[in-house]
């Protein structure tokens, strides 16, 4: 391969990263998430991008804001805090990785401007690269076992780039790694480098040179079995000092990984060379490299960029609140800035009821997803065919307790994308029960469950149970003792049951009539009711239990509806 | 004395001031409060899914059990819904079966004979008014203080235990040992309003409305609470008005002045 | 409720109507420690009207305007009657600390004196009662001298019409008008409930509203009746106001059951009991008894279960909607501890022929028997246990209802009951006995 085509591919590969960097990194302007930063034009939010990063470079917080940086974004503080291990194979993989870059894919622009003799298959280069990628695999090993040593949350959906994107750095590492190993043992590359630095070719001629890279170096020539001669040997070795030894070091300790890889492949060596593995391998090698620049701003490697950004936010918004336009903006960034680690599920207030529920759509990590795609694609929600329900479960059920924040190693305000999110929900359709179920009148729920289902009995133990009412005397107690009723019927059409009611359609076996009713819904749940029946009946208990039915009963119906 | 501290959700997050205030005057009282990995007692999905919530709370006693410790919370909805979790788990064999099949997947086991307490009743009867009494060095003498019950901790009185539903005094108890003067006020023991928030945002706004009404046609000078879901309603309703709010005031910041306690420690100003 | 518990109470109260809460009060007053388990709520039935004997012979429907005239007529009619164990002192003194107690609950008596009151009620009938709230007690005059009076309802109370009083006693009562009103603020809502309308007009901004839309309708009225809505907690300061800002005498006239005055009542005495001490258990049941040195009780509705011991039990439970008596196929029998019940001879002579027999019914006299302290008598005629008494509508020989003499029962009995425990526990009288 030329070395100008190499340079075409690479410059072309880096101009198209480049145009995708830009695209994804101008969604952090153009994204919006929540009503409030629905009217946020593009230069307003782009102006305070600006505007805040020069604040917080250029202020008397930037000793602090520095601070964060270096220990967020270079220690990774928060997730030390989370996870020793996952902290330790990030830290591997992230540095491991970008020693590779500079030191050998860059090679030509740093490493051997800085050590003029430098060549990649001499110590300490060959040393070196080995020990990168070792640390780059045994960080990926750390994280892996790190994600399964803490108890299993349910896999979140991948993006396919990313996907691509893994399988690409896969393809990366173990194309590297075979290719230096069938390079060390193929007699081929030995001819020709033989051809190039002694101008021969000639087996014979080279026979003590070829025996001393057969012993040190492990190239497997087919005909050089059995114990060397010692004298050609010595011959071979000093030959190797004068011509080779400049550039190359014998891989048996340097190349740590590739070296034994070499050993493993040496009785294929020579089919290998047939085929011309090493060429194979190389473009291989080059194409993953050039193929994953082009695709990593659209994957979660994005992240690289986006967290400094995002920890940046979040050392400004923790000396005062942002302004929205600067929250709009810190939104749009959180995605790009999700790591998916999954510290944030870890300590979810709700993680047990997720589980309880079967429900992963309530786990912050799933959340984040979701928020950002009901907010940038509007038919995203119709298409979650039979899960819209359940996803809008994860931000009704959510506390807003916050703990996902404080959690986020990368300084995700992921809080404030709940309370934004949950107006983009209700937009989109999925407002909380207690407001989609005020769409109909009780008395149109119970019509169009009559027309859509056979009346069902109830399931809750309680309204399930007669005894649970049996005992009702209609005396209108709860009713009288009832706030909601009290302020209710000020509004025009206010009530329309009482608790006395409802429990009177218990009785009445008209369940359906009741699940509905603004009653159920509004209820307060003050016990007032409860406490004040003269027969002991548990009104407040069953007005949650009927919203439980409600619930899933009207939210059939309403999703049957919405999707006719 | 020691307890597991169960913040709850609503306390880290929006109300930081009450952990404060309680941590500040239980320290000063000698209680000690131990941290725990809690999850959300299960509140918010109470009214969806009935065995979620008793999972949610039934975890939070599995801990509280496997520390040996019994739960002191601060939040009235929290207490009123763990202890309904420990009623339901009583009555419902079939649903404690599965509960304990879940738990045991964590390795968790339900705990037997762990109490749930609200910081009230702690101090009013564990701590005991008369050793508050005698820790109090600079009454609120003269101030007027309506006390704020909260639904979930006083009703249904068979599952809270808290004090008598329609004649409690431990909140009026706890505000005179103080120094300061419980005000008597009708609608003491009414609803926040804040359960109705999202449902039915002006509903919430009459009920909460009415209350401020009251408590200051009673001639109180501040409102007490205990609770950070009241606190919040009152404060930011009052906020949303024009006329100038009367102050709220959580109870172990009123206690916490009674006994000393530099404001900056319980998260006032 | 925030006091510690003692290990062994003086007196456990089981019940909690009006004979249980009367116990209970009664007892904390001569200050035992007093323990009361039972559901509250039944008394919300109640009108606040207390009876103390207004109706005897039942046979002849004979109405008492002296209660106490009543009483020794019936001391000499039917000793065996409850209330004829019952002395005037001790019913008087019954009635004082009852109706003082609840006025210190806000719920104000008019001073018991020697006179029954009648009482105008919903219906347009006049009925006969001793203690009567202060919210009431101006009807009382008016019913009596029937001056021009005007009644006013609500659109939307359903359960309260003036029309319908004005009809029935109007052409006995000329100068008596009607006049409908629109509660404030509810102009658009269809039903009105009492209770929302009684805690609303404790806000002097409701009150005034709803003043400024009946001043207009004062005319010659001499005094103004209102449906029983007026305050909840407060009453007698709302009902103050009325009076104040009308110038004129204002009266409630008791709506039908559950009324605000049962609210009232039932919180009132709730209050008033806790207030003097009494640990009170609400939401618990007694399931079961054992008696040696002293009485444990079992209860359930307590998580775990739980026994508590006291020195004397007073047994309020009542009859039938009580659960105190329990009716089987053929014999009532005691609920809790099977004591024997005094009963017709089989399930045939329950009930009279005659539905409306103005005699009553055998069973309604159903109860048990006991000695001159109300302890409960074994088949062989001794206490059952030294400790143990009953109070109330559980004792045999009295029909409360027909005699009109329900409160009377409660509180005359509950009283005897516990001067007789306060003796056996060696407890000095209380101050008004002493001096
Ligand atoms: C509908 C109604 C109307 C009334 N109207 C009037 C009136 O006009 N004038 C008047 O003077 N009075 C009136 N009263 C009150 C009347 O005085 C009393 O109800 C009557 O004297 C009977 O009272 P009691 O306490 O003996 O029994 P009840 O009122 O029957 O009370 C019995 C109590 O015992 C409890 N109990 C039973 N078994 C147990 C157990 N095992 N463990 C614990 N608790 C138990 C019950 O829950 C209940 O609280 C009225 C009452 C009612 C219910
Ligand atoms: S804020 Fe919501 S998503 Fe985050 S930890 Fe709390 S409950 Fe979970
Ligand atoms: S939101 Fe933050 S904590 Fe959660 S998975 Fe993403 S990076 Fe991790
Ligand atoms: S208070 Fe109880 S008995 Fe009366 S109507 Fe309500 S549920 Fe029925
Ligand atoms: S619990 Fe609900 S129904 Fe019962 S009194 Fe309160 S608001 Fe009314």
């Amino acid at each position: 391969m030329s070395a100008s085509f190499l340079r075409m591919a690479f410059l072309v590969s880096l101009g198209l990263c480049a145009l995708g960097l830009l695209w994804r990194v101008s969604a952090w302007l153009r994204v919006r998430i929540g009503p409030d930063a629905r009217d946020i034009p593009f230069h307003q939010r782009l102006l305070a991008a600006v505007r805040g990063t020069l604040a917080t470079l250029v202020s008397r917080r930037t000793p602090g804001v520095l601070k964060a940086f270096v220990l967020d974004v270079f220690l990774q503080r928060r997730l030390f805090g989370g996870s020793r291990l996952r902290w330790l194979g990030h830290l591997l993989i992230v540095n491991g990785f970008l020693l590779l870059l500079v030191m050998h894919a860059l090679a030509r622009l740093v490493t051997a401007k800085l050590y003029p003799d430098y060549a990649s298959t001499h110590d300490p280069w060959l040393f070196l690269r080995n020990v990168f990628g070792a640390v780059v695999v045994v960080g990926i090993v750390m994280v892996v076992a790190g994600r399964l040593r803490r108890p299993p949350s349910p896999p979140r959906p991948q993006r396919p780039m990313d996907r691509v994107f893994t399988a690409l750095v896969a393809v990366v590492l173990l194309s590297g790694f075979l290719l230096e190993a069938t390079k060390v043992a193929s007699p081929k590359a030995f001819y020709r480098m033989a051809n190039e630095y002694i101008g021969s070719t000639d087996p014979e001629e080279l026979l003590p040179l070829r025996l001393a890279w057969a012993t040190d170096f492990g190239v497997a020539f087919p005909d050089l079995q059995g114990a060397p001669d010692p004298d050609k040997l010595a011959e071979g070795r000093e030959l190797h000092h004068d011509a080779c030894a400049s550039c190359h070091s014998p891989p048996g300790s340097s190349a740590f990984v590739s070296y034994p890889i070499s050993r493993v492949l040496a009785p294929i060596a020579e089919p290998l060379d047939g085929i011309d593995a090493d060429t194979w391998l190389m473009y291989l090698h080059l194409a993953a490299c050039f193929l994953g620049l082009i695709l990593l701003p659209f994957t979660r490697f994005i992240h690289v960029l986006a967290d400094p950004v995002s920890l940046l936010a979040n050392g400004a918004a923790s000396a005062g609140p942002l302004s929205p336009v600067g929250r709009a903006n810190r939104r749009a960034l959180a995605i790009d800035a999700c790591v998916d680690c999954r510290l944030c599920d870890d300590r979810c207030s709700v993680a047990p009821i997720a589980r309880s529920l079967g429900n992963p759509a309530l786990l912050p990590s799933h959340k984040l997803l979701a928020t950002h795609a009901v907010a940038t694609n509007p038919r995203w929600l119709d298409r979650q065919a039979g899960h819209a329900r359940r996803i809008a479960e994860g931000a009704v059920l959510c506390t807003t307790c916050g703990r996902c924040t404080d959690r986020c190693p990368v300084g995700i305000d992921l809080a404030d994308l709940w309370v934004a999110g949950r107006a983009d929900l209700a937009r989109a359709g999925q407002p909380s029960p207690a407001q989609w179920v005020r769409e109909r009148s009780a008395l149109d729920w119970d019509e169009a469950l009559a027309v859509q289902t056979a009346a069902q009995n109830p399931v809750g133990p309680l309204s399930s149970r007669r005894e649970t009412y049996s005992a009702c005397v209609q005396c209108q107690t709860c009713t009288n003792v009832c706030p909601v009723v009290a302020h209710g019927g000020e509004e025009p059409g206010g009530m329309d049951l009482t608790p006395q009611k409802v429990m009177n359609l218990l009785r009445l076996g008209m369940i359906d009539l009741a699940i509905g009713s603004g009653m159920v819904w509004d209820c307060a749940t003050c016990y007032q009711c409860q406490e004040h029946c003269p027969e002991g009946i548990r009104v407040t208990d069953v007005m949650l239990e009927l919203r439980e039915l409600g619930y899933r009963r009207l939210g059939d119906t309403r999703e049957r509806r919405q999707r006719e | 004395m020691k307890y597991a501290l169960f913040l709850g959700c609503k306390i880290p997050a929006s109300v930081p001031a009450y952990e404060l205030s309680t941590r500040a005057v239980l320290g000063r009282l000698g209680v000690t409060l131990v941290d725990l990995p809690f999850n959300c007692c299960g509140y918010p999905v109470r009214s969806l899914d009935r065995e979620a919530f008793v999972f949610a709370a039934a975890r939070n006693l599995a801990l509280a059990g496997a520390a040996g410790l019994d739960v002191l919370t601060p939040c009235k909805c929290c207490f009123g819904n763990l202890r309904h979790a420990q009623r339901f788990l009583d009555e419902d064999p079939a649903l404690r079966q599965r509960v304990e099949t879940a738990l045991a997947a964590e390795r968790l086991a339900l705990p037997a004979g762990v109490t749930v307490e609200h910081l009230l009743p702690v101090l009013a009867r564990k701590v005991g008014l008369a050793a508050i009494a005698a820790a109090v060095t600079a009454p609120r003498t003269g101030l007027r203080v309506v006390a704020h019950y909260g639904c979930h901790a006083l009703r249904p009185s068979d599952v809270t235990r808290f004090d008598h539903p329609l004649a409690p005094t431990i909140f009026e108890d706890l505000v005179r040992v103080t120094g300061a003067t419980p005000v008597e006020w009708p609608r003491r023991l009414d609803c926040c309003g804040e359960p109705v928030h999202d449902a039915n945002p002006s509903l919430s706004d009459r009920l909460t409305q009415a209350k401020v009404d009251d408590a200051r046609e009673s001639g109180a000078e501040v409102l007490a609470t205990a609770c950070p879901y009241c606190q919040m309603r009152f404060t930011e309703f009052q906020a949303a008005g024009s006329a100038a709010p009367l102050p709220v005031l959580l109870y172990p910041q009123l206690l916490g002045q009674a006994l000393g306690l530099a404001p900056r420690t319980l998260g006032l100003s | 409720m925030t006091q510690t518990q003692p290990k062994t109470w003086d007196v456990a109260v089981v019940g909690a109507g009006m004979a249980g809460m009367a116990a209970s009060l009664f007892a904390a007053e001569r200050g035992l420690s007093c323990l009361q388990i039972g559901n509250g709520g039944g008394l919300l039935f109640a009108s606040g009207l207390l009876d103390l004997l207004a109706v005897h012979p039942v046979a002849g429907r004979r109405l008492w305007d002296n209660p106490f005239e009543a009483l020794a007529m019936l001391r000499r009619d039917q000793p065996d009657h409850p209330l004829a164990r019952v002395d005037d002192a001790t019913m008087r003194a019954a009635f004082q600390s009852f109706t003082t107690a609840l006025g210190a609950a806000g719920m104000p008596y008019a001073p018991p004196g020697d006179r029954n009151a009648n009482v105008l009620t919903s219906l347009g009938t006049a009925k006969p009662t001793y203690g009567v709230p202060r919210t009431m007690s101006a009807g009382v005059g008016a019913l009596a001298g029937r001056p021009p009076c005007l009644l006013l309802d609500f659109r939307g109370l359903r359960e309260f019409s003036a029309r319908q009083i004005v009809a029935t006693i109007g052409d006995r009562w000329p100068g008596l008008r009607m006049a409908r009103v629109e509660f404030p603020g509810a102009e658009t809502t269809a039903e009105l409930y009492a209770a929302h309308m009684a805690v609303a007009l404790e806000s002097g901004d409701f009150r005034e509203r709803t003043i400024a839309r009946v001043r207009p309708l004062l005319g010659d009225a001499h005094a103004v009746g209102f449906p029983a809505v007026l305050g909840l907690a407060r009453s007698g300061a709302v009902h103050a106001a009325f009076e104040e800002a009308l110038g004129v005498p204002v009266f409630e006239i008791p709506t039908m059951p559950t009324s605000v005055p049962g609210l009232r009542l039932n919180s009132a005495l709730e209050q008033a009991v806790v207030t003097r001490g009494v640990h009170r258990m609400l939401r618990a049941n007694v399931t079961s008894a054992a008696f040696d040195g002293t009485a444990v009780l079992t209860l359930d509705g307590v998580p775990g279960g739980e026994t508590v011991s006291a020195r004397t039990v007073v047994l309020a439970t009542g009859r039938f909607t009580g659960r105190g008596l329990t009716a089987g196929q053929q014999r009532v029998t005691e609920s809790l501890l099977g004591l024997p019940v005094q009963q017709p001879a089989s399930r045939a002579a329950w009930h009279s022929r005659d539905f409306l027999d103005p005699a009553g019914h055998a069973v309604n006299r159903a109860g048990l028997a006991t000695d001159d302290e109300f302890r409960p008598l074994e088949s062989d005629g001794r206490p059952a246990w030294p400790g143990l008494f009953a109070v109330g509508s559980i004792l045999a020989g009295q029909d409360w209802m027909r005699e009109k003499c329900g409160a009377g029962l409660a509180l005359g009995t509950a009283r005897l009951a516990v001067d007789r425990i306060a003796r056996q526990l060696g407890v000095p009288g209380p101050l008004a006995e002493a001096g």
